[in-house]
This record gives structure tokens, sequence and C-alpha cells, in this order.
């Protein structure tokens, strides 16, 4: 009941003003400790339920009541204050990480990530010490179980967990017992346990409101909606981004690197996401040689370039523009580039056309088979 | 008053038990051997019938319907006939139920083994099959309703309640999933297509999992658990409230497994909204389970029966409510197509149907044998390896889903996905090692337990009839004055029947129909073509092989699936799909674009030794389509079969559909030879390249106007 009440109102903030692409209960860092701190909650609230009861009949057995009892008690407020803390304190990261973009945890403002995940982590702490003292009620009772046996229970005070559920005592069983035996199960006439129905009633609830923000009032996005709005803003920041960057190599402003660190990023990265077609050495297995004079789609650096990143997916290229930045596909060119004339064994028969590097680096030699192919590829988007 | 004296059937009761025993060994070993397959793929052996693809369907289809199928049997034989207070309605039907049930899982069993499914989750089985069930399914019913209108019970208790909901739901998904066009005595088509297919088929998985795996378990529950505890049950009132609640909502979350699919969106929402108001009365089960505990909670410390059982109601709690959450959009984003999913429906499997089945046994091996159980300490031992195996199952599954989806979603900030699929495969490894380690546990546990039942069995003597006395059931049943309103129809078991019907019939047509009847759910778009004949004979290997268990076919609008897969999947994309094969797990990546990214000489190479074409990759090696050769006698029929489903092959092209297979093979043929590739024209891999070449291709051609249409489709109702 307390998750979808807290569901409805994170959605519902979220979007009172009508479709924002930004909010933390996407984050999915932020979705998985919120439901890592309900079910935290609710094992606290059972062993609470657990270490009380355990004190009450411990408490009983010692005839010291009235101690134990009070210590029990404060226990369970201690709980009830993390609880109430942890609700509140989800709320905070949703303000602070929409204020926050840049310097991010998981996505999240450091005040945010931080307090959310110490909510978490003082629940497994109440945990740890509610499970000791449960383990210690238990222990002693154990020994004494035998003593107590024989005596007369008395009927203990009814607890906040017999109150939430609407306990009726098993000393009073009998007059909610309905009579029916079944091959000897009894049934009895307990009430429903209100936080039970008033949970189903707030679900039904969350149902009508849920159809009518998405599909009525359209004061949430739809799939494909969220997806445009997702879109949308990830293009933002990478624009932002590449401005700043000075990332921003393209097809015609490509140059071949000659350095070592950019030839040994670029071989990597050959030796992890091109050798199944090209072969380690760039022979060329289901894909051409890399290393002669041929070329199927010009030899120039800004040619390889320019196949790297739109691919020939007709002849089994694909495009790797969205798989490495621009620098990334400029070293991997260039990287290709130094192989050339290193005369592998194994290798493929030359495919394509003659290309000579006359000028080292840009121009493309081969303009014929330039640019027109790009726009089938990403025509799409 | 006089006094019947019969006898209770304890022999079918035996029977079911100990094939819930054999078939708990056969499903789980599959399960283990699979669980290894996902990092040592090399245990395929090289043979089709041990790969992925083929063992998954026996494993889920092993551990569902025969050892939970079995548990349900052997529970409901032995409580039915004490609840009514007679003996079954016919020994007969009794022997034909437990022999005609154990015939389909071993018929389904060589099915799978030999590639027979009809390529839908959860309902592989072949048609003749699918019938055998039906009739088995037919005649238990005719067993279970005889034995209820003989009773000398005057009201039918909870427990059956559950077990008729169960019986007429189950009839109804499986008849209507199962409709299906044959060709040939062990091979058939689907005859819904597409969205349709996925829709119909996620009604039935979900609510197999509903009506299969939950409400016969809540009745096993509701009888074994106040016997076990000798506690009254806790409250009447919330089992008439939960009982009708739950079969009413159920049934129509099914398109929860479908969120963010090309599944119509007002659909996709009732999924949601549905699996959220499913909470309370699910939990209502559990609540009333664990509260009927109440005042006996010292025996569960004791009594391992009980210590299953308040383990399996605990997971059933667990579970009931993370599926809701995994319904929520945002939660699904992440946890679909992963191993979340796997976890999810393990704590199920085997915290909620394991345990509780284990209990059941525990508790009624020694009565039937009238003895005690063997060893208390080693049902102990059980229990505790069993708990340690699920948890060792679970958690690295929660994380090794958790963890892949966030690494498929991440971006770098120029804007390119930071890892390369495998990557995120090769990250998870070490998660696939501990949970096979769970699930071993799990098993030996499950050895322990039939040690220790052998054991009880062999001190024991078995009562075969068991005595049992009652007084028959007057003409009229006299009521007494301030009674229950549902009491009415506790005396009434057709009317419980009827109004069961009505319940679960609601949800479905709702769901259903729309999708069906109105087109704009579903928008056209005309470059969508229908299948070459040698694509058909590619996809039948596509299904045959399971690719559809380890690869979807459904780009999600994500940002991060658009960028990896590409055009994210549109419903109209789908419509000459019979059956469907969107997945539902992406243990490798998505193929629904696969057409056309690679060369055939890729796939070839592939298909032989994935590692060579993608180093790290745990795909087994698929050899065997290298030797057999498709049976092109079988064409005509397909496409005979295909337009009678509504694909528009033109009139008589049967005579001329194999010319075109022959010309297609030749040009695959001889792209492979460029690459020094030989094929034989009937290789199956070459018309399995010929299908994978073509998937998700159509629409790069279609009409900007159509494309724009096809988005806005599935908004048709509910306004927008």
């Amino acid at each position: 009941m307390m998750t979808m009440a807290l569901i409805l109102l994170g959605t519902a903030s979220v979007w009172a003003d009508g479709p924002k692409p930004e909010s933390s209960m996407s984050n999915p860092f932020v979705v998985l400790m919120v439901i890592i701190i309900l079910f935290l909650a609710l094992i606290i609230a059972i062993l609470a339920r657990l270490v009380t009861g355990a004190a009450a009949i411990k408490a009983e057995k010692e005839k010291q009541g009235k101690s134990l009892q009070a210590k029990a008690t404060t226990i369970i407020s201690v709980v009830l204050l993390f609880l109430s803390v942890g609700l509140f304190a989800q709320d905070k990261p949703a303000e602070a990480a929409a204020a926050v973009t840049d310097g991010t945890i998981n996505g999240l403002a450091p005040v945010a990530y931080y307090s959310i995940v110490s909510v978490a982590f003082l629940e497994l702490l109440v945990v740890i010490v509610l499970s000791l003292m449960l383990k210690s009620f238990l222990a002693a009772e154990k020994q004494s179980t035998l003593l107590v046996a024989g005596s007369t229970v008395e009927i203990p005070k009814e607890s906040w967990w017999d109150r939430l559920n609407k306990f009726k005592p098993i000393q009073q069983e009998a007059t909610i017992d309905l009579g029916h035996d079944y091959d000897g199960i009894r049934e009895l006439d307990n009430r429903l346990p209100p936080w039970w129905l008033y949970g189903f009633y707030v679900t039904i609830i969350f149902a009508f409101v849920y159809i009518y923000r998405y599909h009525i009032a359209h004061s949430a996005p739809l799939p494909r909606e969220q997806y445009a709005l997702d879109v949308a803003a990830a293009d933002k920041a990478k624009a932002e981004f590449l401005k700043k960057a000075a990332n921003n190599v393209d097809e015609t402003s490509v140059k071949r690197l000659t350095d070592n660190a950019s030839l040994a990023a670029g071989k990597q990265i050959f030796e992890t996401s091109c050798f199944p077609c090209h072969g380690k050495l760039g022979e060329g297995i289901v894909g051409p040689n890399l290393t002669d004079d041929y070329w199927l789609h010009g030899g120039s650096i800004s040619d390889i370039f320019k196949t790297i990143k739109y691919g020939y997916p007709e002849k089994g290229m694909k495009s790797w523009k969205d798989d490495f930045s621009p620098v990334q596909i400029a070293e991997v060119a260039s990287y290709i580039k130094s192989l050339h004339g290193t005369n592998p064994p194994n290798a493929k028969a030359p495919q394509g056309t003659l290309y000579k590097d006359d000028q080292g680096t840009g121009g493309s030699a081969n303009p014929v088979d330039s640019v027109k192919k790009d726009t089938t590829v990403i025509a799409q988007h | 008053m006089q006094v019947d004296k019969f006898y209770y059937d304890n022999k079918t009761v035996k029977w079911f038990a100990y094939a819930v025993m054999v078939w708990a060994i056969v499903g789980m070993l599959a399960g283990l051997w699979i669980a290894i397959a996902m990092y040592y793929p090399k245990i395929n052996l090289g043979f089709a019938p041990t790969t992925f693809g083929r063992m998954r369907p026996v494993h889920t289809n092993a551990v569902i319907f025969a050892f939970v199928g079995n548990g349900i049997f052997m529970g409901i034989y032995y409580s039915l006939q004490r609840l009514c207070k007679t003996r079954m309605f016919s020994d007969k039907l009794s022997k034909i139920h437990f022999w005609g049930w154990q015939l389909i899982i071993v018929a389904g069993a060589l099915s799978l083994w030999t590639g027979h499914t009809s390529g839908k989750e959860y309902a592989e089985l072949e048609w003749p099959i699918d019938i055998a069930i039906a009739v088995v399914w037919i005649i238990f019913g005719i067993n279970m309703f005889g034995t209820i209108i003989k009773r000398r019970e005057s009201h039918i208790y909870v427990a059956i309640w559950f077990y008729i909901a169960t019986w007429v739901t189950v009839a109804m998904l499986h008849i209507v999933n199962s409709l299906e066009l044959p060709i040939s005595f062990l091979k058939s088509y689907s005859i819904y297509a597409g969205v349709q297919d996925a829709l119909v088929q996620w009604w039935y998985g979900h609510n197999a999992v509903a009506f299969f795996l939950t409400t016969p378990y809540l009745g096993l529950m509701y009888y074994f658990l106040p016997k076990a505890a000798n506690r009254p049950i806790y409250s009447y009132r919330l089992s008439i409230v939960h009982f009708w609640a739950l079969i009413f909502i159920y049934i129509w979350a099914g398109p929860h497994h479908l969120l963010y699919t090309a599944l119509p969106d007002w659909a996709q929402s009732l999924g949601v909204v549905f699996s959220i108001m499913l909470i309370a009365p699910s939990w209502g089960g559990m609540l009333n389970g664990l509260f009927t505990l109440r005042g006996a909670w010292d025996k569960v410390r004791e009594d391992p029966v009980l210590k299953f059982l308040v383990v399996a109601i605990t997971c059933y709690g667990m579970a009931t409510f993370e599926g809701p959450m995994l319904s929520l959009k945002s939660v699904n984003a992440i946890s679909h197509f992963t191993d979340w999913t796997i976890a999810h429906v393990h704590i199920g499997a085997l915290g909620w149907n394991g345990f509780l089945t284990f209990g059941i046994l525990y508790w009624l091996i020694p009565k039937m044998w009238n003895t005690q159980l063997y060893s208390k300490k080693l049902a102990g031992t059980h229990f505790w390896i069993g708990t340690i195996g699920i948890v060792l199952y679970a958690i690295p599954l929660y994380w090794a889903g958790f963890t892949q989806s966030l690494m498929w979603k991440a971006f770098t900030d120029e804007g390119q996905l930071k890892f390369q699929f495998l990557e995120t495969v090769t990250h998870i490894l070490p998660m696939y090692m501990v949970r096979s380690v769970g699930g071993a546990l799990y098993l030996s546990g499950a050895f322990i337990m039939i040690y220790n039942l052998r054991k009880t069995i062999l001190q024991g003597s078995f009562i075969a009839d068991e005595a049992a006395e009652a007084a028959p059931l007057p003409k009229v049943i006299t009521t007494h004055g301030n009674e229950y309103w549902h009491r009415w129809i506790e005396r009434r078991p057709m009317k419980m029947l009827l109004f069961s019907l009505i319940a679960v019939v609601i949800g479905g047509l709702i769901e259903l129909i729309p999708t069906f009847m109105v087109k704009s759910n579903i928008p056209t778009i005309s470059s969508v073509k229908p299948y070459t004949p040698l694509e058909l004979h590619g996809r039948d290997i596509y299904v045959r092989e399971g690719c559809y268990l380890c690869h979807s076919q459904m780009i999600r609008p994500f940002r991060d699936e658009v960028a990896r897969y590409g055009e994210y999947s549109k419903a109209g994309e789908f419509v000459y799909d019979h059956p469907f094969q969107w997945g539902s797990k992406r243990t490798g990546p998505d193929l629904a674009r696969i057409g056309g990214k690679y060369p055939d000489s890729w796939h070839y190479n592939h298909m032989m030794d994935p590692q060579s074409m993608s180093p790290g990759s745990i795909m087994p090696s698929y050899i065997w389509l290298y030797d057999h050769q498709i049976d092109t006698t079988k064409t005509p029929k397909m496409i005979w079969a295909m337009r009678k489903l509504g694909v528009p092959y033109p009139e008589g092209y049967e005579a001329t559909c194999n010319a075109d297979v022959a010309k297609q093979e030749l040009a695959i043929q001889a792209s492979l030879k460029a690459d020094k590739l030989d094929v034989k024209p009937n290789d199956e891999i070459v018309a399995l390249i010929a299908y994978l070449q073509r998937v998700g291709k159509d629409i790069k051609s279609a009409p900007k106007e159509e494309l724009q249409t096809a988005e806005k489709g599935g908004n048709a109702l509910m306004g927008n």
C-alpha cells in the first residue's frame, strides 16, 4: 500500500505540469533503490513484530513485564522513526537530481545518491540488529520452553501488529468459529486485515488514475512519446558535449593520426571488433584484405573513416557510428592505414580498385564512390 | 442416523506421488544442464537434442506440466476425496488420467528433443499432443466433478473452489492458444500471426502461471496447511474475497509480458493496471495461509512439513509482489529480456511450487504408509540445502539482470553505446556459474528427500484403500438462518463452474476482441511482403532450434535499442509471422533487424562456430545444419497452409514455389562460393541464412506516410 501511494505520488509530482523529459523515477538506480528500501522496510516490520512478540513472551516468563515491554516498545518506535526517515528521504533525490546534471553518481546528484544509499544502509543495520535481538530472545525462550508449557498463559496486551490486522485474540477464537468442518478443517471468521483491504482500494484507484493520465488526459507519455523525448534530450546533451570536447571529427575533417598512443588505441579496437571479418593482421577473411593496394570503397583516410562510420550494410560491413566515437573511428582508420604493405600471411586476394596514397593524408582519391551511399543508412533518423 | 462406510483410493495418489518425484529429478536435471550451457556451450556435445534451444522447453515443460502437474493431481486426488467424503468418482478414469498424463509427458519430451515444437513458449507441444492434453484434461474434469457431485459433504470447501476454477480456466486457455493448422503429423502453424499471436500467447502464458502454478496450489495450501498445523483457516471471508478477485483480475494481466512492444498501448496499460490490482488478491492467499499458523508458530520450528509450507507461502508472497512491480513500465524497462525475469519465476517455481510439493510429500507419504517420517533430521537438511539453493540461484540472477540492463543502456558522453552486446554477456558469466551451483544444491536436496521418503515407504505398509465413514447427503440441505450469502453457491458446484468461467472470460474477451477486430490496432505497411518459400523453410528451422529462447525479435522504442539494433519494431511488420517469434529473453542480441547486417558468409561461419565470428560468445555450434537438407516436398503444403491462414500467396503458387526455392538457394550458394565456402543448395544452413537475411528488412522500403501511421498505431482506442 505504501509502495503504491509512493509510486502514485512519485509519478504524479513528476508529471504535474505536463510532460517533462527528466525524472529521477525513471533512473533505474533510483527505482532499484526504492524497491530495495521498501523491501527492507517490509522485512523490518516483520522482524519488529517478531521481536515484540518474543519480548512479550520472555517478559511474561521472567515476570519482569514492564521493563522489557518498554524496551521492545522503544525499539519499535526507533524502527518506525527510521521508516519515516526512509520514506521522507525518497522525495529528496527527485528534486536534487533534477537540478544537478553534472558530477553525478549513477545519474544522481551526490547528495541524493548518498542519502538514498544511507537510507538503505540504515535499514540494513536495523535488520541486523533486530535479527540479533530475535535470536537472543529465541535462544532464551528455548531454554525455558519446558518450564512454561504447563502454566496458563495470560492474554498478552494487544500489540500494534494485532491492531493492524484486527486480530481476534486466540483465546476468543471460539466466538468466531463458523462451525464448518471439512475433514477436520475448521474455519474462522476473522475480519479482512484492514491494511490489506485499503491497500486493495488504493490499487484500484491507482488503476483509474493510470488509465486517465495515459489515455484520457495524456499527461504522461506513452512509450513512443517517451522515446521521442529521450532521443531529443540525448541529442541535445551530445551536441553540447561535442561542442566543448573538440571531439567533433567527421569524414571531411579527419586527419591521419601517427602518434603511438592513437595507433595503439586503434589497434586495440581493431583486435576486438574488426578481426573476425578482416583478420588479426588485416589479411582479410570474410571481409577484404586491408593491407594491399586495392580498396572497394576508397583507401584514403577519409574514405576509410566513412566506411567504418556508415558501413556498407548490403556488403556486410555494418555501421559503427553507434559503437565508437568519432575520435575512436579516426584511430581505427589510422591504424588500418598503418597496416598498408605489411604483407601478412594467408592474405586474401585483392578486391576493388587500385588506390595509391601519394598525399599521405586527406582527400578522397575515389570521389565517385563517396557521399551518396550514406543517406540510405541514416535516413531513418 | 445411518452412516455410510466407504474407502478412499490411495493408490492413484501414490502413483502420482511417484511421478512427482521422478519428474522432479528429470526436470531439474534438464534445468541444471541448460544452466551450465549458459557458460559452457560445448555441453551440447555438438548434438541437436542436447542444445539449449531444445533442452530449455524440455526443462520448462517437465517442471511445469510433469513435476507441478503431477503434484496438482496428487494433492487433488488425496484432498478431494476427503473434502467430499467419498471415493473418487471412477477408478478407471483415475487410471486413464494417470497413465494418459505420463504418456503425454514422455511424448512431449521426445518430440521436443527431436525438434517438434510450435514455437510458442510453454505451449511448445505439437498438435497431436495438444489434443491428447485436452482429452486427458476432460477425463480429469469428469472424474473431479463426478466426485464432487456424489459428495457426502453439503458444502464445497475453498480448496475445491480453486480446483474448479483451475480446471475450467486451463481448459479454455489451452484450447484457444493451441489453435493451429497442421501440415503434417508433427508440424503445424499457429492460426494467429504477429501481434495477435503474441497477445493470445501471453494471455495463455501468464495465466498458465496463474491457473496451473498458482490457483491449484492455493487449493492444496488450503487443505494441507491447516491439516499439518491443526489450526482453523484464519478467515473464511478473506477466502471468498481473494478467490473471486484473484480469478477475475489475473486473466487481464497477460499484456504485461509485452510492455514497450508493438502491442497497442491501451492493451499494455490494461496489463499494467490489472497487475497492480492483483497484489492484494494474491496476498490474500498468503495472509490466509500465514495467519492460519497463528498460535502454531512453535510447531513451525519443529515440523519440517510446516517449515517447507511457510517458506513456500513466503516465496509466493514475494513473487506476487515482485510480479506487479515488474509490470510497472519504469521497472519493466530494466528487467524485461534480462535474467531478472528468470530469477523472478524461479522464486515461484523453486520456492512456491517446489517447497509446497515437498512439504505435501513429507506429510502425505507417512500418512498413506501408516508410519512416521524416516528422518526428521534429513528433512531438515533438505530444507536448508533447498533454501540456500534458492538464495544462491536467485541473487546472482537478480544481479546479472540488473547489471546487464544498465550496461545495455549505457552511453558515452559522445553519444555512443558504451558496451558491445557481447561485453555485457561475458560480464555476467560469473553470476551464471553461481546460479548453477544454487540449482545443483536445490537438486541435491530433492535427492535427499527421495532417499528419506524411500526409507519411510520401506518401514511402513501401504494402505491402498483407506476406510472412512460419513452420513449420506440429505436430499434437501437444510440451512440455518444466519448464513453467509456465499454458502448458496458452495452447495452448487456446477454454478461454481459457470460463475468461475464467467469471471475468467470477461478479461480475455475485452483484450482479445478489439485486437482482432479493430484494424487500426495493427496499421499495415505495404512494403511488408510474405516470406519466400525458402525463407519459410528457414523460419521453420529457426523455430525448430528454439532460437527465440535466446534471441528476441522485438526492438523496443528505447534510445539504446534503436542505436544498437535499428528502427524500433512496428506492429505491421509481423502480419505474416505464424507463429510470432518476439521472444522473452535476450541471452543473445535482438534479431529483429538482422537481415542484411552481415554477409552470408558471416552467418555460415557463425552458425558453424559462433566463437570464430564473435569471440567469447556463449552460443553453441549448430553443426548439424550443414549435414541435413530441407524437405522441398513439403513446400507446397506450407504455402497452402499459409494462404489458408491469410498470407496472400497467389493462387496456384504451390506448383511453382519450389522453382523459387531453387533460385534463391543458388544465389546464396554463389555468394558463399565467392568467400570460398561450399554448400549444397538444399542444406538447412542455406534456408536459415535466407530467413535471417530477410528478417526486419521490408520496412526499409516503406513509404514515409505509412510509417507515420504505423507509429501512431495502437492508440486508436482510448481517445488518441
